[in-house]
């Protein structure tokens, strides 16, 4: 991951909970199709316009819910950052987990808009809005998830460790 | 330590479930080594029996990863239960213990006076690897309990109650205090330390008190070291709710926290279907009050009511205490124990555009089978009478009830 990473933003409202971002179906189905179906029962269709880079910006208690690999799905469709007013703890582990920041940021949602272009600097932990070049300052991400992060998920800190079986169950 | 500040902890067991073998970054990557097979427990429940070939190929993939690995302590179908529900009756929670689960609900265990969080199966191979995890730490909400419960209300009223109040509290942690406490026996309080997930709170933790020690020597655990909040321990706020006011409560449909109602207030609204269980609700007391209220009655013919035992002890004692026959008679469907329709699994999922009221733990959107449905959250009291009645109803207006 980059220290810098600029995307267009899809906006969320509060709530946004796991079984919205991997619905039930998700489990029987082959590994690549799952992320068609994120956001499947509160807005159908957004998953396909979702772009390589774009990040997600949402209101209170994002990923409230099961340990499912909602994140996985985020990733899967190209998200590469998900900011919202609060978010929920085991959604938060799920996302790092899975190479994916999150933000946390206390009135993110007035500021930011469906459509607005946004940069992060996770080295200086500000966001910039490109219209009007507004900055915001975020808390710094603890070292112990950014570098689960920078190694693109915990499997993968796992591997370098020795851990991983080379055979596949 | 402060909110905010990251804490590594050693673990003093791991829980596995079958849902594992449906996470490709587990049956691509599999651990090749752990840190004590013996601390390392796998229950299935969530797909129990495998509803369809997917399934049968990840619990077949599980399977070999506990041979591969030499985990003995292994629960397959017909041997557990739901894992939260099938631990606390196995002896497995008791104070000051760490556990990692692959589950959300894990804040159940906190009914134990211990702390177990839910953690995605990825994150659960590095428990299984290293017998270790991190936790965050976070303010604390004291929320102080007196009185008893009264008339037909139950722990999940005493829960919903308090969801309506307090709304969702992300990376925040309750702890439960008061009198009321003793009032509430281990099941009761275990269905609130579950539901607190649906708050988003990392941890929600019962005092250590006679009540737990009771339960926990039953099972044949003797010695261990309750915990008990520093005298000098700082609140984020403190809620107070006295337990005797409490009246049978319903979450609307999507949604938990700051979305409740008194039943009164919704009652009337037809339901196509009408589910009890869960890890939550599927204990001996919800079939007891299911039996207590669908005794000499029939489910009403306008729906139809599921009932799923959390563990396979209930599900005996609930056939040899005569519950599960009265269920049976009233025409209702009596499944094994699993998760099941609890979240879209199998047995019993809505079409689309139905109504359903469930006893069971979440009400999301889609949740239960179709996203056109609604779902409504009560009491298995609730749900019961409801199934009785056609529509929702409280528990209070089925006579006999109490
Ligand atoms: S019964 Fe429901 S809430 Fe409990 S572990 Fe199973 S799926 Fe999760």
């Amino acid at each position: 991951m980059d220290d810098k990473i600029s995307g267009r933003v899809w906006g969320f409202g509060d709530d946004i909970n796991t079984d919205l971002m991997y619905p039930h179906i998700c489990y029987t189905l082959p590994e690549i199709d799952r992320p068609k179906y994120t956001m499947w029962a509160n807005r159908p269709g957004w998953a396909s316009q979702v772009n390589r880079g774009d990040i997600i910006v949402a209101g209170r208690n994002f990923g409230v819910g099961s340990s499912r690999p909602a994140a996985a799905n985020l990733v899967g469709l190209g998200i590469v950052l998900v900011m919202a007013e609060t978010v929920n703890g085991l959604f938060m582990r799920n996302a790092v987990n899975s190479g994916l920041p999150v933000l946390r940021m206390d009135g993110i949602t007035q500021w930011i808009a469906e459509g607005d272009i946004i940069q992060v600097d996770f080295q200086n932990c500000t966001v910039t809005r490109e219209q009007d070049g507004s900055v915001r300052e975020f808390n710094r991400i603890p070292d112990l998830l950014m570098n689960i992060v920078r190694s693109g998920g915990i499997i993968e800190v796992l591997r370098s460790q020795g851990y991983i079986d080379s055979e596949p169950l | 330590m402060e909110p905010g500040d990251i804490v590594t902890v050693s673990v003093d067991r791991v829980i596995l479930l079958d849902i594992a073998g449906q996470h490709p970054e587990l049956i691509q990557n599999p651990p090749a080594r752990v840190f004590d097979p013996s601390k390392i427990s796998v229950v299935f429940d969530h797909f129990v029996p495998a509803p369809n070939v997917e399934m049968a190929n990840g619990t077949a993939k599980i399977r070999k990863l506990v041979k591969r690995l030499n985990l003995n302590d292994f629960y397959d179908y017909g041997s557990g239960g739901i894992a939260h529900a099938f631990a606390a009756e196995s002896g497995w929670f008791y104070p000051g213990q760490i556990v990692a689960n692959t589950d959300s609900h894990s804040v159940a265990a906190g009914a134990f006076n211990m702390l177990s969080r839910g953690l995605g199966t990825p994150e659960l191979m590095q428990v299984m690897c290293t017998g270790k995890t991190w936790f965050a730490v976070g303010e604390t909400l004291k929320v102080d309990l007196s009185g008893k419960l009264s008339g037909m209300s139950e722990a999940k009223d005493v829960f919903l109650k308090m969801a309506g109040d307090l709304g969702d509290m992300p990376n925040m942690n309750i702890e439960f205090a008061g009198d009321g406490v003793m009032a509430l026996n281990m099941d009761q309080r275990t269905v609130i330390s579950t539901m607190c997930a649906e708050l988003s709170v990392e941890f929600a933790v019962f005092p250590g008190d006679e009540v737990l020690r009771s339960y926990v020597q039953e099972r044949g655990v003797q010695e261990y070291s309750p915990v008990s909040p520093d005298p000098s321990a700082s609140y984020a706020g403190a809620y107070q709710l006295d337990m005797s006011e409490v009246v049978p409560m319903a979450a609307l449909p999507d949604s938990v926290a700051g979305n409740t109602r008194p039943v009164d207030d919704i009652q009337g609204i037809k339901v196509d279907q009408c589910t009890i269980g869960s890890c939550a609700n599927g204990k001996l007391s919800d079939l007891e009050v299911a039996a207590r209220i669908l005794k000499g009655r029939k489910v009403h013919p306008g729906t139809r009511l599921i009932v799923t035992p959390a563990t396979q002890s209930i599900y005996l004692r609930g056939m040899e205490l005569g519950y599960i026959p009265t269920i049976v008679k009233a025409g209702a469907i009596v499944t094994n124990p699993t998760c099941g329709s609890c979240m879209g699994g199998h047995m019993g999922l809505l079409a689309d555009g139905e109504t359903a009221i469930t006893s069971t733990t979440r009400n999301f959107k889609g949740r239960m089978g179709s996203r056109d449905a609604r779902i409504y959250m009560a009491s298995s009291a609730t749900v019961a009478a409801s199934a009785v009645a056609g529509e929702i109803v409280s528990p209070s207006s089925i006579p006999g009830g109490s």
